[in-house]
């Protein structure tokens, strides 16, 4: 009874923020139910590539290519290499697919081609960085109003200050290690849980966790002069 | 009710990173290098190791049962090839008995052979201009009886390599011996004529003087310099007259120096 009465005294918005943060838990926890509606079609789709209808290879290209590039992309901050490199993963995929058995889903498979080339090709050119963009989005509602506060207050010019912030932005993530990068990058950006990139990267939750903590941790003390409170 | 944004977090940064996209033309020439790389790759001959690979993958199943077998055949290889190296041993040292036609050699008809085998050696050593200088072995050899144990040489040997030409040589001497022992005494009497030319050994250090000895004939010099009444040894009074003649010991003399308390001769 006792319990009820303090259930119906909580503020509706802290409800909210409760379970909010409950979805957010299990979002990290385990793959939502869409992520295995896409994995068991792509199950089938694989297995029709693997009795030999090549041509289903571009269906899995063209659901995939995306987001393998957006990871790739971020991971390296260089829209070249990361076009290379993402038709490498998807070369690879191709011509190992007969070794792929479905212990896990496809696309944490195809991340983790992607993600190992990309973290070997960084490590091989560690000493060469170039910085080649891609444009932020003018129509993403999300990005225009980060602009829009933050240029609101430093009175600046809305496209020079997103180049700017763009460059800090990479700037900051070029500082982090390759496996710090990859796990920000993974969860934050791409949106995987922690059980798909402990996955992908072939490590422990708690290691992921760990990683990202302290990779959040930096880019706070690196973007501080961006950060609104 | 559409509100303005005021606050900007961390995740809010990320989130426009998000927002870096390539343009759609982009996706185009994408699609069309993907297509030329997958043609690429299905023309491009396999190496040779890419069966190894696809067997690699496939026994990676089987790690434990693999590696289990592997471990088991690598070991009874192992012990198999240690076992015929022990039994190689003996076969090779066969022709050393067969030679000198005896079926068990004993211990001291071992040391014998070994101990001609050595005089042998030692022969050759002597009549060969290069070395002059026989071993001590030799000497040995030479004066001990043929019958007595030899401990020492024994050992020696064991520590030395024994080489198929001293093997066969050993065999050869040892069927000298047996057909025809004058000429073993003639090649051992030979020996003999060695050791005595050579010269006897003496104890280094009993040839080198006790350092009190010098100490005790400078000072004597020194003391007859100054009172020659004092009868010292023959040559320590001639080294010092030829050391010290007239004319050196004069300009010796000149080198004084002197002080209130002291007085220094420079010689």
């Amino acid at each position: 009874m006792a319990l009820f009465r303090f259930a119906r005294g909580w503020d509706y918005s802290l409800r909210s923020q409760v379970m909010d943060a409950v979805k957010t838990l299990g979002k990290t926890l385990v793959a939502s139910p869409d992520r295995q509606q896409e994995a068991d079609s792509d199950i089938s789709i694989v297995r029709r590539v693997q009795a030999g209808d090549v041509a289903a290879f571009d269906q899995l290209v063209l659901k995939y290519r995306e987001r393998v590039y957006g990871v790739v992309y971020h991971l390296s901050s260089n829209r070249e290499d990361a076009a290379d490199l993402t038709q490498d993963a998807f070369i690879k995929a191709f011509q190992s697919i007969n070794r792929f058995q479905g212990q896990s889903s496809f696309f944490t498979w195809l991340y983790r081609i992607a993600v190992n080339s990309t973290l070997t090709h960084l490590r091989k050119h560690r000493l060469r960085t170039f910085f080649s963009f891609d444009k932020i989005d003018e129509d993403d509602h999300v990005s225009a109003e980060v602009i829009a506060a933050l240029t609101d207050t430093t009175g600046a010019d809305r496209e020079t200050f997103a180049r700017e912030l763009q460059e800090k932005l990479n700037e900051a993530m070029q500082k982090l290690s390759i496996k710090h990068r990859t796990v920000i990058t993974l969860f934050e950006i791409d949106g995987l849980s922690h059980q798909e990139i402990a996955e992908v990267m072939e490590c422990s939750v708690g290691t992921v966790r760990s990683r990202l903590h302290y990779a959040k941790q930096l880019l706070q003390s690196e973007l501080q002069a961006y950060i609104r409170r | 009710m559409n509100q303005k944004k005021t606050t900007v977090t961390l995740e809010d940064l990320l989130r426009l990173k998000r927002a870096e996209r390539p343009p759609a033309e982009f996706w185009d020439q994408f699609d069309r290098d993907l297509r030329l790389k997958q043609l690429a790759a299905i023309v491009e001959p396999r190496p040779w190791w890419a069966p190894l690979i696809k067997f690699g993958a496939q026994v990676s199943r089987y790690q434990l049962p693999v590696g289990a077998a592997a471990i088991l055949a690598l070991s009874f290889v192992t012990v198999r090839e240690y076992r015929t190296a022990n039994f190689a041993q003996p076969e090779f040292a066969l022709p050393q008995s067969s030679a000198v036609s005896e079926p068990a050699p004993s211990m001291a008809t071992a040391q014998r052979e070994v101990a001609v085998a050595t005089a042998a050696r030692a022969t050759y050593a002597v009549s060969t201009p290069a070395k002059p200088v026989v071993p001590e072995s030799v000497t040995n050899v030479g004066e001990r009886p043929h019958s007595a144990p030899l401990p020492s040489l024994t050992a020696r040997l064991n520590s030395e390599p024994n080489s198929p030409s001293t093997r066969a040589m050993a065999a050869n001497l040892a069927a000298v011996q047996a057909s025809d022992p004058r000429l073993m005494d003639d090649v051992l009497g030979g020996t003999g004529r060695v050791t005595e030319a050579r010269e006897p050994v003496s104890d280094p250090l009993a040839q080198i003087s006790a350092p009190g000895e010098s100490r005790r004939s400078r000072l004597l010099s020194s003391a007859l310099s100054s009172a020659s009444a004092v009868p010292v040894s023959v040559g320590t009074s001639a080294r010092v007259a030829r050391h010290l003649t007239e004319e050196r010991l004069y300009d010796r003399v000149s080198r004084l120096d002197g002080d209130a308390n002291r007085l220094v001769i420079k010689f």
